[in-house]
C-alpha cells in the first residue's frame, strides 16, 4: 500500500481555523448576547403580561410597563426556548396575559423602542414570590447570578 | 412584486397549525435544528475533503476519483437529511425568514453553489484526461473545487447569520434594504410618508 501523503502543516492549521471558526456560534447556543444586548443597559421591569410569543429558538414576554406618570411602556422581553422555560418552570399558563410580573434584565443594544422596547430576560418574578430563571445558559450574557448553571 | 409574492406565500404556510405548532414545540424544533447542524457538518465534511482533493491540497497519493466515489455516500446522505430539514425549520418560521436579509443571501448563494456543483461534479467524476493519478487536477477542476468551497462556506455563515435581528424589518432601515429584504409593509409605510410630504 503507498503512504498517504502527509497535510502540509499550514494548510492543516488553516482547516483547523476554520472549523474553530465554525463551529465558535454553536457552541455559544442560538445568538451571541452581546450580538444584540447591552450588558451596561440593567432594566427592572414591572409590569401586566400582555402576550406571550412562546415560540423557538427563544419565547418574547409582552409586557406593559407602568410609567411613573400611569402612563405604560411596551416591552418585548426574550427568554430561552419554550424547553427551557419549561424545564425552569415557567409555562405559557403562568404567563397569561393579565399577570403581574417583575422582570430583570438588559436592555437591546440599539436602546430602540418600536414596536416595543426590547430587552434579554434574566429572571423573572411572578405573584406568588417565585423568582425563576428565563434566560438560556452560554450565550455569553453577564454573570449576574441569574443562571442557576453558573452556580458553583 | 416578488416580494408580495414570497410574503403571502409565507403567510400561507405560516396558517398551518403545524407550522405554528413546530415552531412552538418543546422538542421537535431542537431535534431539527440540531439534525440539520450534524447532517450539514457531514455534507460539508466530505464535500471539503473532495474539493481539497481536487484542489490538489490533500491526499495528492489517492486518486481523485477513488476520493470522489467513496465519499460520495455519505455526503448524500448528509445533504438529503440537511435539505429536508432545512425546509421543515423554514415551514416553522415563514415569514421572519422570507424577509430576512441573510436568508435571501443565503439562498442565492445555494442556488449558485448548486449550479457550480452540477458544472462540475460530472467533471470532476470522470477525469477524462489522465489527471485521476495527479497531485494537482488541471485549472478547470481546481476552479469549481474553489468555488465551492467559498460558496458552501458562505451558505453556512449567512445561514448562522439568520438568527441575528440587525436588518430585521421592525428596525430603521433605509429603503433599499427594505426592498432587499422585503419588508414589504415597511416599504408601503415609507411611500405613503412621502407621498404625503
Amino acid at each position: 500500500m503507498r503512504k498517504l501523503k502527509r497535510t502540509p502543516k499550514p494548510i492543516a492549521i488553516l482547516a483547523g481555523g476554520v472549523a474553530a471558526l465554525l463551529l465558535m456560534p454553536v457552541a455559544q447556543a442560538h445568538h451571541a448576547f452581546t450580538a444584540e444586548f447591552d450588558a451596561e443597559s440593567p432594566v427592572l421591569l414591572t409590569g401586566k403580561v400582555t402576550r406571550v410569543e412562546w415560540v423557538n429558538p427563544h419565547a418574547w414576554v409582552h409586557l406593559a410597563v407602568q410609567n411613573e406618570d400611569h402612563s405604560t411602556t411596551d416591552w418585548m422581553v426574550e427568554g430561552g426556548t419554550p424547553n427551557t422555560l419549561f424545564r425552569t418552570g415557567i409555562t405559557k399558563k403562568s404567563l397569561a396575559a393579565g399577570t403581574e410580573i417583575v422582570v430583570r434584565g438588559y436592555q437591546s443594544k440599539d436602546h430602540a423602542c418600536e414596536p416595543a422596547c426590547k430587552a434579554n430576560g434574566r429572571d423573572v418574578t411572578f405573584p406568588d414570590g417565585s423568582k425563576l430563571f428565563m434566560g438560556s445558559s452560554g450565550t455569553g450574557a453577564p454573570e449576574d447570578g441569574a443562571d442557576p448553571s453558573t452556580h458553583r | 412584486m416578488l416580494n408580495e409574492w414570497l410574503l403571502t406565500l409565507a403567510r400561507w404556510l405560516d396558517g398551518f397549525s403545524w407550522s405554528t405548532e413546530l415552531h412552538e414545540s418543546l422538542y421537535m424544533y431542537a431535534w431539527i435544528e440540531s439534525t440539520h447542524v450534524l447532517t450539514l457538518m457531514l455534507f460539508l465534511g466530505m464535500l471539503f475533503i473532495i474539493d481539497l482533493r481536487m484542489l490538489g491540497v490533500t491526499f495528492t497519493s489517492v486518486p481523485a476519483t477513488t476520493i470522489a466515489e467513496r465519499l460520495d455516500r455519505p455526503m448524500m446522505i448528509g445533504f438529503v437529511v440537511m435539505v429536508i430539514t432545512g425546509f421543515i425549520l423554514y415551514f416553522a418560521i415563514p415569514v421572519r425568514s422570507t424577509q430576512s436579509i441573510w436568508f435571501r443571501i443565503k439562498v442565492f448563494l445555494l442556488i449558485a453553489a448548486g449550479i457550480n456543483a452540477l458544472l462540475f461534479r460530472n467533471k470532476m467524476r470522470n477525469p477524462t484526461g489522465s489527471w485521476d493519478l495527479d497531485p494537482k487536477p488541471p485549472k478547470h477542476i481546481r476552479t469549481g473545487a474553489a468555488l465551492s468551497l467559498t460558496l458552501w462556506a458562505a451558505v453556512v455563515i449567512t445561514g448562522r447569520t439568520i438568527a441575528y435581528d440587525w436588518y430585521d424589518c421592525n428596525k430603521e432601515l433605509p429603503y433599499f434594504m427594505y426592498w432587499a429584504a422585503g419588508c414589504v409593509d415597511e416599504m408601503a409605510a415609507l411611500d405613503l410618508q412621502a407621498s404625503l410630504q
